[in-house]
């Protein structure tokens, strides 16, 4: 009997529950979420899901350090549309499972107005595809590979200079210039097998490879490999002039190791991804000299909220951002541009259109220069190729921005 | 397969499976022991990388000293660990029980490293990272040397225990009948717990060697346990001779198989390994079943 009555008691409290959230809901739900956001002293919440531990974790929480940073400085100046601005960052532990499931989160259950990107392609694309069946705007500040522009999304844009394919192109354009008997003949490529890590190794590889250049060694090894001495063996056996190197991080520091203990001495070394970290002069010691990277980003860029963004972030952290925590603040500034164009920053279907679509037709300026993009979210511009010269690196083509002379032959390592 | 590149593989396998052979050897000797396996044995593996790391950072002083630390300390950790934990198991389900016990170890050591390094990955930095000595045309990395040493070294001293010490005579009747040991008067719990503690001494050790040559990170350990829990079952639980070999063959196996198949499927031949061994010859190739013979 008593627990009859119990049982009632709870289903009529459900009932009356469930009508009366039905009934709060119901009116005006395209312009107004109800409680949680909207109303001009309510923060913009901006849900984002990272990296923060497992096989990312190190770029993970550079892409953290330049979101908090980037709405610390909103916040100072005023905020976006006159309104705070609030991340809340999720760890995905490097999980493409994980990443999915946690935008559905930030996006049904936490309600947030906006959403920025996680880190790396293989992370980008389900959580894209979260965005693009909610409606969302994208913006995002690591998937770069070609892949990522080739699933159909209408929402999503890269907020970095080029995409993997084209990061080695001033590079590419170098090396086809230079005099027959300094050109190398052979390459040897070794990358990671990762979207990203290969797009960047193998644009330079091909555009090589399609002048006559001999491709000797072309390897590739999965993310979780820790022992580089077997592909360090094959590369230092075809005694490659260039070494072509498409690294996350942990994997291009154990095979440069690896290379050096086996006496491997390459004419010219091209390592995109690992040389841009700030750990890895470090790791390696004072073998760095001549290594090249391509990089999306540097302190030193003329462009002017450049150096407003180094003067901020330098303040609180006591260094210079990188490429990581630029291409997040690219990202804050290229949703802010949109948002403060159109005016509205909410999860309703027609505000997140609409920012999508005045993306589509402008341009950003942002800490790395000009942005636009196509179609398919691709950006129109290019990587700069840095150099390690004297333990610093140091951008050295294209020639109108260069600090120094590309030294070629490398020195030894 | 050029000369050169073969016999740089097969001396790069041959180191490998050095390094191999003593982190296996720790391995099978908890199952030996006690019929544990221990899940947590790459994750002690990597929190000695981690300690030796910080304690060349801190110090400035060359990783290998830590071991003077280390090896003491985990000594001492093993034996509590099964005195405490391990033991407290029921017997008749001591082996499944066991690896729930151990993947919880493995999960907080991981989580508690990250907590107190956080997820960086991290590499000591030495004077002598880069360098080789170049014998007949191929290189051995000097790194790769000393971790070479050092397992064979310890796998020394471990035999030498096992087979001299009266200790090691009292281990060894434990693993090969509890109760009759029990009869002839040794302390059965006491000689596991010593022996549970000799195992993850042998994890210091090979932790140090690790931090040496590889960047590490707190998830590293499960890239490890895999590989070595395979060369256990073929090397036949429990078998340390067993252990060694299987460690040496498929560490050489699996070095000299990267050169025509690359990285990725190179790894799966520690899986072969296991699944063919299972199929035909379950007990293991090496030892005896649950290493009747040491």
């Amino acid at each position: 009997m008593r627990a009859t009555r119990r049982l009632t008691v709870a289903a009529v409290a459900a009932t009356t529950a469930l009508t009366l959230s039905a009934c709060l809901a119901s009116p005006d739900q395209g312009d107004d979420q109800g409680a949680e956001s909207g109303g001009p002293d309510d923060p913009i919440v901006i849900g984002v899901s990272l990296p923060l531990t497992g096989d990312f974790a190190e770029p993970g929480k550079g892409v953290q350090r330049g979101y908090e940073a980037w709405a610390a400085h909103v916040n100072e100046n005023g905020g976006l549309l006159d309104r705070q601005v609030e991340l809340v960052i999720v760890d995905d532990q490097s999980s493409a499972d994980r990443v999915a499931s946690d935008y559905e989160r930030l996006i049904n259950q936490d309600g947030v107005d906006l959403i920025f990107g996680p880190f790396s392609t293989r992370l980008v694309v389900p959580a894209a595809q979260v965005a693009q069946d909610y409606g969302f705007l994208f913006v995002e500040p690591a998937g770069a590979a070609a892949e990522v522009f080739e699933q159909g999304f209408d929402n999503l844009f890269y907020a970095a200079p080029a995409i993997a394919d084209d990061h080695y192109n001033h590079l590419a354009d170098h090396i086809l210039a230079l005099p027959e008997d300094e050109r190398p003949e052979t390459i040897a490529v070794a990358s990671m097998d990762d979207p990203f890590a290969q797009g960047t190794a193998y644009g330079l590889r091909d555009a090589l490879a399609a002048e006559g250049i001999e491709v000797v060694v072309d390897e590739v090894y999965p993310p979780n490999t820790t022992d580089f001495s077997g592909i360090a063996a094959k590369i230092a056996d075809s005694g490659a002039d260039l070494l072509v190197v498409g690294s996350q991080y942990q994997d291009g520091v154990n095979l440069v190791v690896a290379l050096q203990q086996q006496g491997y001495q390459p004419e010219m070394a091209a390592i995109s991804g690992a040389p841009t970290n700030a750990e890895f002069p470090a790791a390696i010691g004072d073998k760095t000299e001549g290594i090249l990277a391509p990089t999306g980003y540097t302190p030193d860029a003329p462009y002017p909220s450049n150096e407003e963004f180094v003067a901020a972030y330098s303040e609180e952290h006591d260094a210079e951002p990188a490429e990581d925590e630029a291409n997040a603040w690219t990202t804050g500034q290229v949703v802010a541009a949109a948002v403060e164009a159109v005016g509205c920053a909410d999860a309703s279907p027609e505000c997140q259109q609409q920012l999508i679509d005045w993306l589509h037709g402008n341009e950003v300026e942002t800490v790395v220069g000009p942005l636009s993009w196509d179609a398919q979210g691709r950006p129109q511009s290019a990587h700069l190729i840095q150099q390690y010269v004297d333990g610093e690196i140091t951008i050295v083509l294209p020639d109108d921005v260069k600090e120094a002379d590309l030294v070629h032959p490398k020195p030894e390592w | 397969m050029t000369g050169a590149l073969f016999a740089q593989s097969l001396v790069l396998g041959i180191l490998l499976g050095g390094l191999y052979a003593l982190l296996a050897a720790g391995l099978t000797l908890y199952f030996g022991v006690m019929r544990v396996v221990m899940i947590a044995h790459s994750a002690f593996l990597i929190l000695a990388a981690y300690l030796a790391w910080y304690f060349h950072e801190r110090s400035g002083l060359d990783p290998l000293l830590s071991l003077v630390i280390t090896v003491p300390l985990f000594f001492v950790v093993g034996y509590g660990m099964q005195r405490f934990l391990v033991s407290r198991l029921r017997p008749i389900s001591l082996t499944t029980m066991s690896v729930l016990l151990t993947f919880a170890v493995a999960l907080t050591i991981e989580g508690l490293l990250g907590f107190v390094w956080t997820g960086t990955q991290r590499r000591v930095q030495l004077e002598y990272s880069g360098a080789s000595i170049e014998v007949a045309g191929v290189s051995i990395a000097v790194v790769k040397l000393i971790a070479f040493a050092l397992a064979a070294v310890s796998l020394g001293a471990l035999y030498l225990i096992l087979r001299k010490t009266s200790f090691g005579r009292a281990l060894r009747a434990t693993t090969q009948h509890p109760e009759a040991a029990r009869l002839i008067g040794i302390d059965t719990d006491r000689v596991a717990g010593l022996g549970f503690g000799l195992g993850l001494a042998t994890a210091a050790v090979g932790g140090t060697a690790l931090a040496l040559d590889y960047t590490i990170y707190p998830s590293l350990h499960w890239h490890w346990i895999g590989p070595l829990m395979a060369i256990i079952v073929v090397g036949g639980l429990g078998s340390i001779p067993g252990a060694a070999m299987a460690a040496m063959l498929l560490g050489v196996a699996a070095s000299l198989l990267q050169v025509p198949l690359g990285t990725t499927w190179a790894q799966t031949v520690f899986y072969l390994a296991l699944f063919l061994t299972l199929m035909i010859r379950p007990q293991g190739f090496f030892g005896g079943r649950l290493a009747q013979r040491f």
